[in-house]
C-alpha cells in the first residue's frame, strides 16, 4: 500500500485547461473521493494518476516513488471501470487472474488467488461464467475483484457504481467500504453523486474547472462548504446574498443575518443555510438570541412519506426547508410563517 | 492497438494523427484499389476516344464516333432504353413482391424463427448468381417443372415455354436480387417502432391509411436503396440474359459484353460501358441523400 | 399464441417467397440424380453424373483453379482489409470519409464495367491475363466487403478494454495478443470467409479475365451452359451451390447480416 501525492499537477488538452496546478496527498490506507460535475477534471486527474496520460507539468508519486513518466502498466494500480471494462472473451476466472497472468505468477498461486478475491467479494462459484452471463453487481464485483487481486498500490475507481440502479447501488456501496476497508488500500473514487461521495469516503475533494475548490473528511465539507458552490453541489442549500454591515449580512430589504463568526471586511457577502438546520417556528415560541429569523411566506409543501419539503418565497429569495413528517401544526400554503435557525447553522461562502 | 490517450470528457480525443501509421495501414489496400479500379477505368474512358486500340502496329487518333453512334444509331437507344425498362420492371416487381416479404419478417414473426427465416431469405443472394440463374432453365423450358405444375394443376393447360423471352430474364433477375429489397425493406422497418403503428391505431386510422401514411413513407429510405441497389446491377447485367433470354435477351449489357468478347471493338464497348456508367452515376447522385439515410 | 387468419396468411405469403427462392436450386439438385438426360420424370436416382465429374478433367482443373484463387485472395483480402479498418477506427484524418466513400465504387459499380476495364487496362498495360489478373480484381471486389465486416466488428470495442488490461499491467504486446486480437477474431473470421465466398462465386470478372485453359469453375460452367445443358453441370453447380451457402451459415455465426437483433 501506498500515498499518492498530486502536486502542481497541469493539464490541458489544445485551449481546454482540464487540470490548473492541482495538489492533492491521498494518505496510505484512505478512501479519498473526487467530486464534482462533468467536465471538472476529476476523470482527468485519475487518468494522470494511473498513467493513461501524461501531465504537462507537476508532478505524481506512489509511495514516494515519482511515476509522473512511467506508463500506466508499470504503475502497479488497480482500476474499475465505468462500465466494468470486463474482457467479454474471458470467464470470471480469466479476468480475475489477468493482471496475476502478466504478472507470470505460478499456476497454483493464481488458482488460489483467484479463489480469494472471488470469495471476498462474494462471488465464489462463478469461476467459469462468461461477463454477459453475469447481472450488473455481479459484473462490478468482478471488475472489483480482478482489480485488487494482485495487490496493486493504489486502487483507482472511476464512476464505478453510476451503472447500477439506485439498490443495487446502495448495497454496493457498503460492500464496497467493506472491502476496501478489509484490504486497507489506499482508494481514489471519482464520482459525480455527492451523497455517494459523502457516505463511501474519508475524505472528500471537490473540483471545478479543473481546479480542487477543497477538500476535507465529508462532514466538515458539508458542514462548512467553503464556497457558494461546494454548498449547492454537496447537497442542498439555501443561498442569502447582501453585504456586509457591522459583521452582520444585510439583505436588499434590510434584514440582518448573524453567521458563525463576524463578517470580516466590507461589500458583498454570501451565506449558507442548510436546509435541514431551517425550521419553521410555532405560534407563539419565542425567539431566541443564538438564532437568525425570517419571515417568509409558504408556497407549497411537498409530501415525500417519511419527510417534509416547504417552498418558501420572501421578496426574490426562495427558500428551501426540509423537515421530519412529525410536525404537529397544519400549515396552509400562501400563510405567512417565522423560520428560525441557529447562527451557527448560517455559514460565510465565497459567492 | 494500444491504447491511445482517451479523455472521456469534456471531448474525447484520440491521439493525435499518426501519419505514418496512417498510410501504412490504409495504403497497401488504396493501392490495390487505384490498380484495380481506378486506373482501369481511367483507361477504359482513354480507350473510349480512340479509333482503335492504341497498341504499336495498329492505327489509330483520338474521335468522338463511339460516343457519336450512340447518340446517332437507334439501335443503342433502343438498347438503352430496353435495358432501363428491365432495370425498372425488376425493381417493381423486387417491391412489390419483397416489401410484404420483410413486412411479415420485421413485424409479424418474433424471435428465433425471425432470424431463422431472415437468414434463410438473404443467404442466396450470396450464393453463386450463375448457378442460380442456371436453375431456372430447368423450370422454365418447354416440358419443364413450371409447365409440368401447371398442368397438373390445371388439366389440359397446354404448353407454356417461357424459356428464351423476356419474361423469362426478368424472372431470373427478380430471383436473383429479391433478396435485397428483402434485407433493405427489414432494415427500415424494424427500426419502425410498433407504437407508432398503435398510436395511429387508436387514433382510428385502418390498415390501409396505417400502411401509406405511416409505415411506406418511414420505410421510402429502405425501399429507395433496394431499387437502386438493384436498378443498377441489373442494367449492366449480361450474363443473365444470355442464359434465359436467348436471342429475345439483347440488352445494353450484352452488346457491351460482345465489343470485348467476339466482336473486339474495345473502344466501342468502351464508350458504351462509360455510357452506362454515367447512368449509374446520375442514379446515384439524384438518391443519394435517401441512399445515405438508408445507410 | 394463437395464430389470426392474418398471421397465418403472412406465414404462407412468406412460405411461398421462400420457395421462389429455393424451388429452382432444389429442382436443379435433383434433376443432378436423375439418371434421364431429359429430365424426365419421376426421378430414376443415380449417382452417375457425379461419378463422371470426377473424371470430368476440364472441370477439376477450373476448380482447383477456384480454389486457389479464393485462397489468396482471402488472405490478401483479410490481411489488406483489416489493416485498413484498424486505422479507420484508431485515428481521425483529413481525407477519412473521402476512403471510406472509395469503397463504394468496387460494390455499386455493375461488375460488367469493372471486368472490361480490368481486361482492358490488365491487357494494354502488359499485366495480362489468367490467374494473377483473376486475383487481382478478386481483391479490389471482397476488400470493401472485409472493411464493413470487420469495422462493423470494431465499432463495438471498447477502448476501456484496453486501458484495463493496461491497468493491469499488462504489456502493449499482451494488450494485442490477449485482449485486441481475441475480440477482433470473430470480425477477421467473417471478413476472410466472405472473403472466401466473393471470390469463389465471382463469374463476371473472372469471366473477362479468363484466357482459354485457365479459367475459373464458374466461368467453365458458363461455357458449358452456353454448349448446352448436361446433368453434369447440375451436378457440379449443386456442389458448388451447397458449399456456397454452408460457408454463408457459418459465416452467419460471425457476422450478422443487416439490421437484425
Amino acid at each position: 500500500m501506498a500515498s499518492v501525492t498530486v502536486s502542481h499537477v497541469n493539464k490541458s488538452f489544445g485551449e481546454f485547461r482540464a487540470l490548473d496546478d492541482v495538489s492533492i496527498e491521498f494518505a496510505d490506507g484512505g478512501f479519498y473521493a473526487l467530486l464534482g460535475p462533468s467536465g471538472s477534471g476529476k476523470t482527468t486527474l485519475l487518468r494522470q494518476i494511473a498513467g493513461f496520460s501524461f501531465p504537462d507539468s507537476g508532478e505524481i508519486l506512489i509511495g514516494g516513488e515519482a511515476v509522473e513518466s512511467l506508463p500506466v502498466e508499470k504503475r502497479n494500480i488497480g482500476m474499475m471501470f465505468q462500465n466494468y471494462a470486463l474482457f467479454p472473451n474471458m470467464s470470471v476466472f480469466d479476468n480475475v487472474a489477468f493482471g496475476l497472468m502478466v504478472r507470470s505468477t505460478p499456476r497454483h498461486e493464481i488458482k488460489a488467488r483467484v479463489g480469494e478475491a472471488l470469495e471476498l467479494v462474494r462471488l465464489s462459484g462463478y469461476d467459469e461464467r462468461k461477463p454477459h452471463q453475469l447481472s450488473g453487481g455481479q459484473r462490478q464485483r468482478v471488475a472489483l475483484a480482478r482489480a485488487i487481486v494482485f495487490r496493486p498500490r493504489v486502487l483507482l475507481l472511476d464512476e464505478p457504481l453510476s451503472a447500477l440502479d439506485k439498490a443495487l447501488r446502495l448495497g454496493m456501496q457498503v460492500e464496497l467500504k467493506r472491502i476496501q476497508r478489509e484490504v486497507g488500500i489506499t482508494t481514489i473514487f471519482v464520482t459525480h453523486d455527492q451523497e455517494e461521495a459523502l457516505t463511501l469516503s474519508d475524505k472528500v475533494g471537490v473540483l471545478k474547472d479543473g481546479k480542487l475548490l477543497q477538500e476535507g473528511p465529508p462532514r466538515e465539507l458539508y458542514e462548512r462548504p467553503a464556497t457558494a458552490f461546494a454548498a449547492t453541489f454537496l447537497g442542498d442549500a439555501n443561498l442569502f446574498e447582501g453585504h456586509v454591515e457591522e459583521g452582520e449580512l444585510a439583505l436588499s430589504d434590510g434584514t440582518r443575518l448573524r453567521a458563525t463568526a463576524p463578517l470580516a471586511g466590507v461589500g458583498k457577502a454570501t451565506c449558507a443555510v442548510r436546509p435541514e438546520k431551517m425550521a419553521i417556528a410555532e405560534k407563539g415560541e419565542p425567539l431566541r438570541a443564538d438564532h437568525n429569523h425570517l419571515e417568509a411566506e409558504l408556497q407549497e409543501i411537498i409530501f415525500a412519506g417519511n419527510s417534509l419539503s416547504y417552498l418558501l418565497r420572501r421578496g426574490d429569495i426562495h427558500l428551501r426547508v426540509f423537515a421530519q413528517n412529525r410536525a404537529t401544526a397544519e400549515l396552509q400554503p400562501g400563510q405567512r410563517v417565522r423560520l428560525t435557525w441557529r447562527v451557527a447553522d448560517t455559514i460565510p461562502v465565497e459567492a | 492497438m494500444a491504447v491511445s490517450d482517451t479523455e472521456r470528457s469534456p471531448t474525447r480525443r484520440r491521439q493525435p494523427s499518426n501519419a505514418k501509421s496512417i498510410v501504412g495501414l490504409t495504403g497497401p489496400a488504396y493501392l490495390w484499389l487505384i490498380v484495380t479500379i481506378l486506373l482501369p477505368l481511367a483507361a477504359m474512358l482513354y480507350f473510349s476516344f480512340l479509333s482503335d486500340v492504341p497498341l504499336p502496329g495498329r492505327d489509330w487518333q483520338v474521335t468522338l464516333s463511339n460516343y457519336a453512334a450512340f447518340f446517332q444509331e437507334d439501335f443503342y437507344r433502343t438498347l438503352m432504353l430496353r435495358s432501363l425498362r428491365l432495370g425498372f420492371e425488376v425493381a417493381l416487381w423486387c417491391f412489390l413482391i419483397g416489401f410484404p416479404c420483410a413486412y411479415v419478417l420485421a413485424k409479424t414473426i418474433k424471435g428465433r424463427w425471425r432470424e431463422a427465416l431472415f437468414l434463410m431469405v438473404i443467404i442466396p443472394f450470396w450464393s453463386n448468381a450463375l448457378i442460380r440463374v442456371f436453375s431456372w432453365t430447368m423450370v422454365l423450358r418447354g416440358n419443364g417443372m413450371l409447365e409440368r405444375l401447371l398442368d397438373w394443376l390445371i388439366p389440359g393447360f397446354g404448353s407454356l415455354n417461357l424459356m428464351f423471352t423476356y419474361e423469362a430474364v426478368v424472372i431470373g433477375l427478380v430471383h436473383s436480387y429479391l433478396p435485397y429489397m428483402i434485407l433493405t425493406c427489414y432494415i427500415s422497418l424494424s427500426t419502425i417502432d410498433d407504437d407508432l403503428i398503435d398510436a395511429a391505431r387508436s387514433m382510428g386510422a385502418g390498415r390501409l391509411t396505417v400502411l401509406r401514411r405511416i409505415i411506406l413513407p418511414l420505410s421510402m429510405p429502405g425501399i429507395v436503396a433496394g431499387a437502386v441497389l438493384i436498378f443498377v446491377p441489373v442494367i449492366g447485367s449480361f450474363m443473365e440474359p444470355r442464359i434465359l433470354g436467348g436471342r429475345e435477351g439483347t440488352f445494353l449489357g450484352t452488346v457491351i459484353e460482345d465489343q470485348f468478347t467476339s466482336v473486339f471493338n474495345w473502344p466501342l464497348g468502351a464508350a458504351l460501358s462509360f455510357i452506362l456508367l454515367a447512368c449509374v452515376l446520375i442514379i446515384f447522385a439524384i438518391f443519394q441523400p435517401i441512399l445515405r439515410r438508408a445507410s | 399464441m394463437k395464430a389470426r387468419p392474418t398471421n397465418m396468411l403472412a406465414r404462407i405469403y412468406l412460405g411461398l417467397v421462400l420457395a421462389f427462392l429455393y424451388l429452382p436450386i432444389l429442382v436443379m439438385a435433383a434433376m443432378s440424380f436423375n439418371s434421364s438426360q431429359f429430365y424426365m420424370l419421376p426421378i430414376d436416382w443415380t449417382f452417375d453424373w457425379y461419378v463422371k465429374l470426377a473424371h470430368n478433367t476440364r472441370l477439376l482443373e477450373s476448380t482447383r483453379n477456384s480454389i486457389l484463387v479464393a485462397m489468396v485472395t482471402t488472405v490478401i483480402a483479410s490481411v489488406l482489409g483489416t489493416a485498413a479498418s484498424i486505422a479507420f477506427f484508431r485515428y481521425e484524418f483529413r481525407f477519412k470519409k473521402v476512403l471510406q466513400a472509395a469503397l463504394f465504387p468496387p460494390i455499386a459499380i455493375p461488375w460488367l464495367i469493372t471486368g472490361t476495364a480490368m481486361l482492358l487496362f490488365f491487357f494494354w498495360s502488359g499485366i495480362g491475363r489468367g490467374l494473377h489478373a483473376m486475383i487481382l480484381g478478386h481483391v479490389a471486389l471482397a476488400l470493401p466487403y472485409v472493411i464493413i465486416v470487420v469495422s462493423a466488428r470494431i465499432k463495438g470495442f471498447d477502448p476501456d478494454l484496453e486501458a484495463a488490461a493496461r491497468s493491469l499491467g499488462a504489456s502493449p504486446w499482451q494488450v494485442i495478443r490477449h485482449v485486441t486480437l481475441p475480440y477482433l477474431a470473430p470480425g477477421f473470421i467473417a471478413g476472410a470467409l466472405f472473403a472466401f465466398a466473393v471470390s469463389f462465386d465471382q463469374f463476371v470478372i473472372s469471366y473477362f479475365l479468363s484466357v482459354p485453359g485457365v479459367s475459373t469453375l464458374p466461368v467453365e460452367i458458363y461455357t458449358a451452359i452456353k454448349k448446352g445443358f448436361t446433368p453434369e453441370i447440375n451436378a457440379i453447380s449443386t456442389l458448388v451451390i451447397a458449399f456456397s451457402i454452408t460457408l454463408l451459415v457459418i459465416v452467419s455465426r460471425f457476422y450478422r447480416f443487416g439490421g437484425d437483433r
